[in-house]
């Protein structure tokens, strides 16, 4: 008997000390490798810019030569900080060794996901407004739901992209080599490249990025101009760029920054809220068709998401293409091909198996999360790393995808709104969901469209992929209908829809100079 | 076949008691004591981080289980345990369907390694361990509709119990479970001011302590339970966000609880208790309900 307890009193303390042994620290960020490019892009300037006129539109004086007092000074200053680097200056020129644009993207992901929160009632079943001007109240601005995350995650990466390219012209313009190719006792602490240092890209981007971070979640201000900052200063600890390097390369940054600031001041998504009038009138629309119009499915009802999101200015598309790309009608809500459609929807709700549901969740990206446009940036991330871009490559990567999804936002809401079908759960109340229902009306399957937009693009540039690619689209329109959220008709014709839209940028890249 | 209900009819009523990993009570050897409880829980306001408020997207949220649970008198002094509940819980509000399937396995061993006479009374101390893991593959990731955490679990609990002869009881126990990291469906997920591009959660652990006022004599226990449970470390659910399995889930209950070993048949006790969550943190206001039948067997041969 003591033997046994003995035993019992063992083995409990063995399991105890199995665990407590564990480490159970999760690492929460993308491992990136120092970035080797496989080829420096010497032609980038010469790529077809997306939004700016000409590499010229911000003019950028010419640097001192290298044999300047003034530059010399700089080499001295970065070998006296090499000699003394700390940790913290060390992790940081890690960090962003991994890739400026693929840290950028993923940070951008972040901000989303810390944003993508829907307001909270009023006591009186009222919702307020998130206000840009006083971002840090409750609600927090912004509410960075999928076509507001959609059109962030252009505009930065668009702006990145021109950026880089106007960066690249004025590098060999001016030619002068890096620090680190100038002075042989300026360690490069960081893998070496021919690529010329002025201006800096890492200042370029840097400048640009945090301005257009700035506007579009100004409640993190202070994080964005650290990371910035930070960014500046492991390129000139790393032996890859001088003082003159960055401070050129950060106003140019900003400059270019202001061009984009403007363009979306003025895109229309100050109108895509809507009032009142304007959203009953959506309804009425729909009403006057002989079809049920959508309505909210929150409680207490909220007002629809961005309904006027499908006339903010896309870039690829005119406002003609977005409407004459519009999907052909659902079936009618009083037809006995919708019948079928909800009952197929009401088998899904009350057959959820495991994997259905693993589906759901996976793709699920709802309140809290970096919207489905951010899982495609995410999935695009270790493509983008794997290939070994170099930076103009890279943003060239994230720009095209991104003008995809940012247009896919425009065409979906175009034609969400424009029917204003009412989700399966209005149609039948006895459909419970595997996910939250959207705010906003079902067809088509932003999901979908978002999907099938990115698929395209992302089977352009890394064709070796595109199976996957698309196997994940199919599976991410899927999970819309498995969750009981939409129709099978939102999720087919999303996708196509989506496909037709990413077809649009693909025509674009395809013509850019970049070659693929 | 014969020789089983021989077994059956033959079995003599003890009067032990051990159903719980916290108490301070002890299932003689050889005896056992199993049967079912019947629990209902619900809530409809809950705190959001420290705000407490309700959600018309979730209405009253009701979790039911049925669980079975043993325990057996190895020895006088050693009593093991085990439990498996089915869960099933739903929302009166909003669209989000419930969820149904067997929970998480349990089982401790109870050793009690000091007893002595003090006073007018007895004073005992015990150490648990306990193991528990999933027996279904079901999802962590749909707070607050979740069957469970889906973790894995080891605990170690300490328990001190003063009986004084009348019957009266004063129990106190804490305890520390350590969790095993969980697996979402998803590739990334936000929590705590961090972004997480991975589906793996670290689970912090969690410390619990409760006190019990008790009377125990015959075929009647009484009990009052102040209970509180801390998870040491998590984030808050953020404004209007979902719950998510890793947030700093904080509770203090109250519970009373009556058993009775009814007259006939002999060996058959109901259990019935009651719970109310005085506060909390990430956590419903929940009230609670549980009824069960157990019943006891010994096998000891000397009986």
């Amino acid at each position: 008997m003591k033997q046994m307890k003995f035993y019992i009193t063992l083995s409990f303390f063995a399991v105890l000390s199995v665990l407590a042994a564990c480490n159970k620290d999760v690492s929460f960020e993308e491992s990136l490798k120092p970035l080797q490019p496989s080829k420096v892009d010497i032609t980038a300037g010469s790529w077809k810019l997306v939004f700016m006129t000409s590499t010229t539109q911000v003019p950028l004086a010419a640097p001192l030569p290298v044999t300047d007092p003034t530059y010399q000074a700089e080499l001295a200053t970065i070998k006296d900080t090499q000699s003394k680097l700390n940790k913290t200056q060390r992790s940081a020129i890690e960090y962003w060794s991994g890739g400026g644009i693929l840290r950028w993207n993923q940070i951008l992901r972040e901000l989303v996901a810390r944003h993508n929160l829907p307001p909270a009632p009023r006591d009186d079943g009222s919702y307020p407004v998130p206000d840009s001007e006083n971002p840090f109240a409750d609600p927090q601005f912004p509410f960075a739901n999928p076509p507001y995350a959609a059109r962030a995650y252009s505009y930065v990466s668009v702006a990145q992209y021109d950026a880089m390219k106007v960066a690249w012209y004025y590098k060999y313009l001016y030619n002068r080599p890096a620090p680190y190719t100038n002075d042989g006792n300026v360690q490069a602490l960081v893998p070496k490249t021919d690529l010329p240092s002025y201006p800096s890209e890492d200042a370029v981007m840097s400048g640009v990025t945090a301005e257009l971070l700035k506007a579009l979640f100004p409640a993190d201000i202070e994080e964005i101009t650290l990371k910035a900052g930070e960014q500046r200063n492991a390129a000139l600890w790393s032996g890859k760029a001088s003082a003159t390097d960055i401070s050129a390369g950060l106003a140019l940054g900003k400059s270019i920054a202001a061009l984009f600031i403007a363009r979306a001041g003025g895109d229309g998504m100050k109108n895509a809220i809507g009032n009142k009038a304007q959203w009953q009138q959506l309804s009425d629309n729909a009403t006057s068709r002989g079809e049920t119009a959508w309505v909210s499915l929150d409680s207490p009802a909220r007002p629809p998401m961005l309904p006027f999101f499908g006339a903010v200015k896309a870039w690829m598309m005119t406002p003609v293409q977005i409407v004459s790309e519009r999907p052909l009608p659902p079936p009618s809500t009083s037809s006995a091909e919708m019948k079928d459609q909800v009952t197929e929807v009401k088998y899904y709700a009350d057959n959820m198996t495991r994997e259905r549901i693993a589906i759901v969740h996976k793709w699920a990206d709802g309140a809290g999360t970096y919207t489905p446009p951010g899982h495609w940036n995410d999935i695009a991330a270790e493509y983008i790393r794997d290939a070994n871009f170099s930076e103009v490559r890279a943003a060239r990567a994230y720009a095209l995808l991104n003008m995809a999804l940012h247009d896919a936002a425009v065409g979906c809401w175009e034609s969400k709104y424009f029917y204003f079908n009412p989700r399966p759960t209005q149609l039948d109340a006895s459909i419970k969901t595997g996910t939250g229902i959207p705010n906003f009306p079902a067809y088509t399957s932003g999901h979908s469209t978002f999907s099938g937009s990115a698929a395209t693009v992302l089977s352009y540039l890394f064709p070796e992929a595109a199976t996957y690619f698309n196997g994940q689209a199919k599976e991410a329109s899927d999970s819309r209908l498995f969750g009981a959220i939409h129709y099978r008709a939102d999720i087919e014709m999303g996708l196509l829809h989506g496909q037709r839209i990413g077809s649009y940028t693909v025509n674009f890249a395809a013509g850019d100079g970049a070659g693929n | 076949m014969k020789r089983f209900y021989t077994i059956i009819f033959s079995l003599l009523i003890t009067a032990g008691y051990s159903q719980t990993l916290t108490d301070g009570l002890m299932m003689p050897k050889k005896s056992i004591c199993t049967g079912f409880l019947y629990n209902v829980d619900q809530w409809k306001n809950y705190w959001e981080g420290t705000l407490k408020r309700d959600n018309q997207n979730i209405g009253t949220v009701t979790t039911q289980s049925i669980t079975w649970m043993g325990s057996y008198g190895l020895t006088d002094r050693i009593n093991l345990i085990a439990m498996v509940p089915y869960v099933s819980t739903k929302a009166s509000g909003g669209t989000l369907h419930g969820q149904q399937g067997v929970q998480d396995l349990t089982v401790g061993g109870k050793y009690r390694f000091f007893q002595q006479q003090l006073g007018a009374g007895t004073f005992k101390t015990f150490v648990v361990g306990t193991f528990s893991t999933p027996l279904t593959n079901y999802t962590p990731d749909f707070f607050p509709l979740s069957l469970g955490f889906a973790s894995t679990n080891v605990a170690a609990r300490f328990t001190a119990n003063y009986v004084i002869e009348k019957g009266f009881y004063v129990n106190a126990s804490t305890g520390y479970t350590m969790r095993s990291n969980v697996a979402l469906d998803r590739p990334s997920y936000y929590t705590n001011n961090t972004f997480y591009e991975t589906n793996q959660v670290k689970m912090p652990n969690v410390f619990d302590y409760l006190i019990d006022l008790g009377y125990h004599k015959k075929a009647l226990q009484v009990v009052l339970t102040y209970m509180q449970q801390n998870t040491m470390g998590g984030g808050d659910i953020r404004r209007q966000d979902m719950p998510f399995v890793s947030n700093q889930m904080n509770v203090s209950k109250v519970q009373g609880l009556v058993m009775y070993y009814l007259p006939k048949p002999k060996g058959l006790a109901v259990r019935a208790s009651g719970a109310y969550v005085i506060t909390g943190r990430n956590v419903g206001q929940t009230t609670s309900l549980m009824g069960g039948l157990l019943y006891t067997f010994n096998f000891s041969k000397e009986q």
